[in-house]
């Protein structure tokens, strides 16, 4: 048990070099979701940060850039089973569970400084203020919520190609955020989309956070809806492994 | 180490057979090698060897038949640490230093090599703090023989190593080989350069379309297909066809204006022809290994009347089969 830690977080350690000498993945996976909060809330309607749509944003934003971060793990994923590194590394004592789950816990990791940057912009440039107790947790559902998107990222890249997997994994950060609410609340939705959103994992994982700045706990339909989906990306992640061994 | 496993073979095929769709790529293999043996896998492109490779590492299960590593299952050997691998195809991965690759790879093996005596090995020492993937080709290589050997396997496997180097970079990667097969190790590699096999092995097996064809030492393997080479010239008149037919010849080649007649028994071949030629500057020679090659493959396809063999002759050079002649 204890040498089965210590060659995960070996394998983790090595993934997450790799990932932050990405600059391009580092800018852009932090920086985008960063420019849109400030965009959403200071350009155009000018409403400052003293009400409710400067945490609302807040909340969505984050849960955005961490939705992409999670998705982008599948790029690296596939670009490793391009070049037969994921070969490679069935010929090393690493068992193929222990691959997949130090791949999830690097791109989880990854997930962090997009949620923490868009918090703290929120802070400083419009100066949200929340209780200690509300970022901590916010953090941290955001931070653990993500993981259905990692799963699904990851199954992305062991199941498809390269180029197939980057544009999969635009569409569906652009689909889940965009449904989910992440961008615009879904109360400015039509009635039958609004509730379409509702099942979606987005939807949920926002939710989370928003129960969170409202003070309320967070609703259990919605992190029963969040488990489904976990389940259901998990399932296709080991599905979509099982299938590149056998073909790589 | 590896003397504690002498009761049980490290490789074991049992009529491994592996399909992909009508393809029989691995047919029937029956193969077992001991501890501290140094095998060549020899063979053609398309001639199964490195499916046979994917078999023995478990990335790849045999359709029927086994293959067992230590009297495991290779998955099993695989997670243990008993086994290290040079894959064909593989690229350095991105963004990473080579000495932090092989220092990730130490780290997963029970008892590995140092990490700089890997790098050392591996003649990568100038290199360790470059990052892997800005590496020329035959550098590149060097990394990947570094990760097969750092976890100090009992086993390396080694697809093709030397298939995308040049002459002097394959003669030092050999040169490494030599240095860690130097400490007892069992190594299987793949080729098909057959001076390699003779040089780098003790030990051949040549494989085509799947099935095992010959297996023994370069030695054996020349004695097993019993082959001469007699070559004359012919200064007045054409290259009789009759020439297949005298006893002993396996084949005809023309190369250069000299006949060269591959035998069995050149004692007969020679007596016989002053009544087909008259031969000029005779000489007499011992099959090297590539024509013990070639007979065993073309031996092979003619038995199965597939698709007829074609060496890979230069241009000006021309060949007949006896079969064809005859």
């Amino acid at each position: 048990m204890a040498s089965s830690i210590a060659l995960v977080s070996n394998y983790v350690n090595l993934e997450l070099r790799r990932t932050f000498r990405d600059t391009g993945f580092v800018i852009f996976g932090v920086g985008t979701p960063v420019l849109m909060y400030i965009m959403f809330t200071n350009v155009g309607g000018g409403s400052g940060g003293t009400d409710d749509w400067a945490v609302t944003a807040m909340v969505g934003l984050a849960a955005y850039g961490a939705l992409s971060a999670g998705l982008s793990s599948g790029t690296a994923v596939a670009e490793d089973k391009a070049v037969g590194w994921l070969r490679q590394l069935r010929i090393t004592p690493l068992s193929p569970a222990q691959v997949v789950f130090g791949r999830a816990v690097t791109g989880s990791l990854m997930v962090l400084p997009a949620i923490v940057v868009v918090l703290l912009t929120a802070m400083i440039v419009n100066g949200v203020r929340l209780d200690a107790w509300q970022w901590l947790v916010l953090t941290l559902l955001l931070w653990v919520g993500s993981l259905p998107f990692t799963m699904l990222g990851i199954a992305n890249g062991y199941q498809l190609s390269s180029q197939t997997t980057n544009v999969t994994n635009i569409v569906c950060n652009l689909a889940l955020a965009l449904v989910g609410g992440l961008w615009f609340p879904i109360s400015e939705f039509p009635g039958w989309m609004a509730s379409v959103a509702k099942w979606t994992p987005g939807y949920r994982f926002g939710e989370l956070g928003w129960n969170t700045t409202d003070g309320e706990a967070p609703s259990m339909t919605g992190i029963v809806v969040l488990v489904v989906w976990l389940l259901v990306f998990g399932a296709y992640a080991a599905f979509a492994y099982r299938r590149s061994g056998r073909k790589a | 180490m590896t003397t504690t496993h002498r009761a049980t073979p490290v490789v074991a095929f049992t009529g491994a057979v592996k399909e992909f769709g009508a393809v029989r790529a691995v047919d029937g293999l029956d193969l077992t090698i001991g501890p501290g043996e140094r095998v060549a896998l020899l063979g053609r492109n398309g001639a199964g060897k490195s499916t046979a490779i994917s078999l023995l590492l478990g990335l790849d299960d045999p359709s029927s038949g086994t293959v067992e590593l230590f009297g495991q299952t290779p998955s099993h050997a695989v997670t243990e640490g008993r086994v290290g691998a040079m894959l064909q195809d593989s690229k350095p991965v991105s963004r990473v230093t080579v000495r932090e690759l092989v220092s990730f790879v130490t780290r997963t093996y029970p008892n590995p090599m140092t990490v700089d005596e890997a790098l050392e090995l591996a003649g990568l020492t100038e290199l360790a703090g470059r990052r892997a993937d800005k590496l020329s080709g035959g550098q590149a290589q060097r990394v990947s023989f570094a990760i097969a050997l750092a976890g100090d396997p009992d086993l390396l496997v080694l697809d093709e190593p030397t298939a995308a180097l040049d002459v002097e970079a394959r003669r030092l990667f050999w040169q490494s080989m030599r240095a860690f097969t130097d400490r007892g190790k069992t190594v299987l590699f793949s080729t098909h350069y057959l001076e390699e096999a003779d040089q780098n092995a003790d030990r051949i097996v040549v494989i085509d379309r799947g099935q095992l064809i010959a297996d023994g030492s370069s030695a054996e393997i020349k004695h097993t297909v019993g082959s001469s080479m007699v070559s004359f010239t012919v200064p007045d008149g054409p290259v009789p066809d009759s020439l297949a037919a005298l006893p002993g010849v396996l084949s005809v080649e023309v190369v250069d204006g000299r006949v060269r007649l591959r035998t069995s028994d050149s004692d007969a071949t020679v007596s016989a022809l002053p009544g087909v030629v008259t031969p000029r500057g005779l000489e007499v020679a011992p099959a090297g290994l590539e024509d013990a090659f070639l007979a065993l493959t073309a031996h092979h396809s003619g038995r199965d009347g597939g698709r007829p063999f074609v060496p890979s002759a230069s241009s000006d050079s021309a060949v007949q089969t006896p079969k064809a002649g005859a």
